[in-house]
């Protein structure tokens, strides 16, 4: 059931196009992340939806009424901002209540909705402090509770998390999802990490210069890429060419692709312990020289140069005496089942026409 | 992206609160700035039955007295500038780099140095180096000839002392974000330390420098006070259109227009150059070293403490003896032996009314600069468009009109109907207003553009009207800027002298003005106390803007 709709939303400045024709629709209480590197347009749709930014052309309707006549102060969208936005003049718990004075709402109940928020944030020591003294963490936390506090329609998110360091993106990551499920609010979050992107997402819609490339589960974008620019930018893709390593030259198809943990280490004599595993399968060998191994403890990588490709394979845990040398030769095999099609234009060709 | 231009619908046009604040602005400058300038422009090619012709011009290229004004004006212009260089950047590179013990002491000195009241600093170097100064005296009786501090080379010394605070304010505050870094690693690329201070720091610091330069060159051509007071028969372009105004036979405001506009005429040729100058030269770094403040051993350090004490105190030396002469026994207008408060109890008794002026029409003008700059700097930094462009290049034209200019524009402005205003309280604060404008509207675009555009869309997103969102956000976070920079725009509206000394009348006389004139009738004691009120106020404000802002001593400029 659509909640928000987005019909064809089109931006210029000048003679840039930021957006050219966007169209989805997010369900109630839904997490809907727009993903795409930095320059696709993805902000700008967030800030047309917020009001801040005006929509050359398109509609956007939230349950069932026009949105883009509501000025943005009555369009009761929460916003989380990448820099926060916090008021740095007010406590953390005026912060919070400040959008709830906006809305006359009695003094007494204004404190009870801040003391939860504050509570579900785990902010509630904090309440009286400036938020000058706080860390980024904090700050964001502040966001959050502040945006969710008046029961918006919507909820906003830009880039919430890219200014944090890694460990607390996690971390904050898994609270936001949490808060928004409890909350059962729908919200359309924007980020050009398309780790974070899969594991906090509902659907997910991948956007590159102004235009929608793929929207779907997480599943979807990362398994049955439709272009080969979700296939590249959502994880790592090799892309080989038809015809090498006996790859079959199939009509309309102008690209292989094979992501890097379905490339298998089949060393010398490997094959033999697994029962010349290889054919019987059906699976595919490609004989190259290792140009660089690393090994990240829970996996490791490994760049290997064959027949002018280069490709990537991706161990999963690796044994701790695990160390290839460079310059080795090696075997890498895979099941064709698991490779993708792509046309000329980038479009994904689907399997049963590619094989 | 605007955060305050979102036109909520497409509905047919209606003026919003920032298109408003637009046309206000154009009106204020076209009324108080184009207008005035236009009609000196026009006042300039009349004669005095108001025909039109070029006598003036041809006047201030012919008569060798013109010519002289010209030539003496760049005199102490360059003369001015290459003193407080001096004095300025020896002084920013010991306070900057050595440990000077009182440091913060010799600081407040450059501040004092730099809000001395006009006037009383030439007037306390003749009371020392005069015919019959102290000092003077005192060399002359030990068997010294010293040459009494008149012409010239007294100007430039006065300049030198006086202007190099902009200089040392600017080049400091550059040399002590110098990053530490670059300095090591040349050192470490093999450059000796005369090398890396030529081919590092100094290139680092010139736009400071040449800054700092520009305020005292420009400030040094449009100086009045000082030629007036020391030359002696030297004169200068600000002086002759002094002269030419105020002329009690043969008042000429043709030929007092066309000096103005001479005097505009050589400050925007030598903005533009110095623009010109440093027009690629602006370093962004990002700073992670501070450089360290070396220790000193021996004679350097005694010689740098000496150099450095010799220019504060040198700087601050008219305050200090204006606080001294105020509290001088005196008898009518001859000081006596020994110390009271007499001339303070005369200005209770006679001069409330012109202390009172000057505090009405200062905090009169001050509102005025800080409702209306506030507002034109929300726009100048909010609304990026050609519009809000020229608003700011037009700002830019007060910064090069000397006081005496927009004295004598706004007498050729507004002694005619529609608008007459000469003789009234108003014109005097309107023309303080107008000058200084331009600095509060800098200010507050600076300080807005801190606070940058989400806080404001954060409001929005919960709720708040663009409006609203602006009071309850904006202001509360830039309201500290602006309350620091209204007591530094008091502190300059409440020394202002030249352009008040043409637009005065009997019942407006303020402060500064009447300084001027007892400095003339020789009743010192009253310039002096007058002069040490004065400098209690500016220093009250400025104590005052530093609790707010921190201590940034470069706000001053």
């Amino acid at each position: 059931m659509a909640y928000l709709t987005v019909d064809g939303a089109i931006k210029r400045y000048g003679t840039t196009t930021a957006l050219n024709g966007v169209s989805f629709s997010v369900a109630k209480g839904e997490f809907f992340t727009l993903l795409g590197p930095s320059g696709c347009g993805k902000t700008t749709l967030l800030r047309s939806i917020a009001g801040f930014s005006q929509l050359t052309d398109g509609r956007v309707d939230l349950a069932g009424h026009d949105l883009l006549s509501v000025p943005p102060h009555k369009r009761d969208i929460g916003m989380v901002f990448q820099d926060y936005a916090i008021f740095p003049h007010l406590t953390v718990a005026e912060n919070v209540a400040f959008g709830l004075k906006a809305r006359k709402v009695a003094a007494a109940e204004i404190r009870e909705r801040v003391a939860e928020a504050l509570a579900t944030v785990r902010l509630t020591a904090l309440a009286e402090r400036l938020p000058a003294a706080l860390s980024g963490g904090q700050q964001q936390r502040i966001g959050i509770a502040r945006a969710m506090v008046v029961k918006p329609r919507l909820l906003l998110m830009d880039e919430p998390l890219s200014n944090l360091d890694a460990k607390l993106r996690l971390d904050l990551r898994d609270e936001i999802r949490a808060i928004q499920r409890e909350i059962g609010i729908a919200a359309i979050y924007v980020t050009h990490d398309q780790e974070e992107a899969l594991a906090i997402s509902d659907r997910i819609c991948v956007m590159d210069h102004g235009c929608v490339e793929q929207i779907g589960t997480p599943q979807q974008i990362y398994g049955q890429p439709e272009t080969r620019f979700v296939a590249s930018f959502v994880g790592t893709m090799n892309l080989l060419a038809p015809g090498a390593f006996g790859l079959a030259q199939v009509p309309g198809v102008a690209q292989w692709a094979l992501r890097p943990e379905r490339l298998r280490l089949a060393e010398a004599g490997a094959r033999a312990r697994d029962g010349a595993g290889g054919a019987e399968n059906g699976a595919a060998s490609i004989a190259g020289t290792v140009e660089h191994f690393s090994y990240l403890g829970r996996e490791a990588h490994l760049t290997v140069q064959a027949q002018g490709h280069r490709l990537v394979a991706q161990i999963g845990a690796p044994p701790p005496d695990l160390a290839i040398e460079a310059g080795r030769q090696i075997s890498l095999s895979f099941d064709p089942a698991d490779l993708h099609a792509f046309d000329a234009q980038g479009r994904r060709v689907p399997a049963e026409r590619a094989a | 992206m605007s955060a305050i231009a979102v036109p909520a619908t497409h509905r047919s046009w209606r003026p919003d609160f920032w298109t408003l604040v637009a046309v206000g602005a154009w009106a204020i400058l076209i009324v108080l700035l184009l207008l005035p300038l236009g009609l000196v422009l026009v006042s300039s090619f009349r004669d005095e039955s108001g025909g039109l012709t070029l006598a003036n011009w041809q006047r201030l290229f012919t008569s060798t007295r013109y010519v002289n004004a010209f030539i003496n004006t760049l005199i102490v212009g360059f003369g001015g500038l290459t003193g407080a260089l001096l004095l300025g950047s020896v002084m920013a590179f010991c306070m900057a780099r050595i440990r000077i013990a009182g440091g913060r002491f010799v600081s407040m000195l450059a501040i004092l140095a730099l809000v001395s009241p006009p006037f009383i600093g030439a007037y306390s170097w003749i009371v020392l180096f005069g015919s019959g100064g102290i000092v003077r005296q005192t060399l002359m009786s030990w068997g010294i000839f010293m040459p009494p501090i008149y012409g010239v080379w007294g100007i430039l010394i006065v300049f030198a002392f006086k202007f190099y605070p902009y200089v040392y304010l600017l080049t400091s505050g550059a040399l002590a974000n110098v990053n530490r870094s670059l300095e090591e690693a040349a050192e470490n690329l093999g450059l000796t330390p005369f090398q890396r201070v030529l081919k590092i720091s100094f290139p680092l610091v010139l736009p400071a420098l040449s800054a700092g330069g520009l305020l005292a060159l420009i400030h040094a051509i449009a100086d009045f006070g000082t030629p007036r007071l020391l030359g002696r028969g030297f004169n200068v372009l600000a002086t002759e259109a002094y002269t030419a105004y105020s002329a009690e036979i043969g008042s000429n405001l043709g030929m007092a227009t066309t000096l103005s506009l001479a005097l505009i005429l050589m400050s925007m040729v030598f903005v533009f150059i110095q623009r010109f100058m440093s027009r690629k030269n602006v370093y962004h770094s990002n700073l992670i070293n501070r450089p360290e403040k070396v220790r000193l051993r021996g004679f350097a350090n005694v010689a740098a403490h000496v150099a450095v004490y010799f220019i504060a105190l040198g700087g601050a030396m008219p305050a200090i003896i204006a606080a001294i002469y105020s509290v001088r026994k005196t008898n009518g207008p001859v000081f006596q032996p020994g110390f009271g408060l007499d001339s303070y109890r005369r200005i209770i008794a006679t001069l409330g009314d012109v202390v009172q002026n000057s505090l009405l029409f200062s905090g009169a003008s001050v509102l005025l600069i800080v409702v209306i700059g506030t507002l034109i700097g929300c726009l100048v930094a909010r609304r990026n468009t050609a519009q809000t462009s020229l608003l700011d290049a037009t700002l830019m034209v007060p910064y090069v009109m000397p006081g005496i200019v927009v004295g004598v524009a706004f007498i050729a402005a507004f002694n005619t109907p529609p608008l007459v205003m000469t003789g009234t309280a108003a014109i005097i604060i309107l023309s303080v207003f107008i000058r200084r404008l331009p600095y509060a509207v800098r200010s507050s675009a600076a300080a807005l553009r801190q606070v940058g555009p989400s806080m404001e869309e954060a409001a929005i997103s919960l709720g708040y009207s663009p409006v609203q969102a602006f009071l309850r956000v904006t202001i509360p976070l830039i309201l500290p800027g602006i309350i620091a920079g209204a007591m530094l725009s008091f502190v300059t509206a409440v020394n202002e002298l030249s352009s008040s000394l043409v637009l005065y009348v009997g019942g407006t006389i303020t402060m500064p003005v009447k300084i001027y004139i007892a400095i003339n009738d020789g009743d010192y004691g009253t310039a002096a106390s007058l002069s040490t009120i004065l400098l209690v106020l500016s220093a009250g404000a400025i104590y005052l803007a530093f609790r707010l802002l921190g201590r940034d001593e470069r706000a001053l400029l």
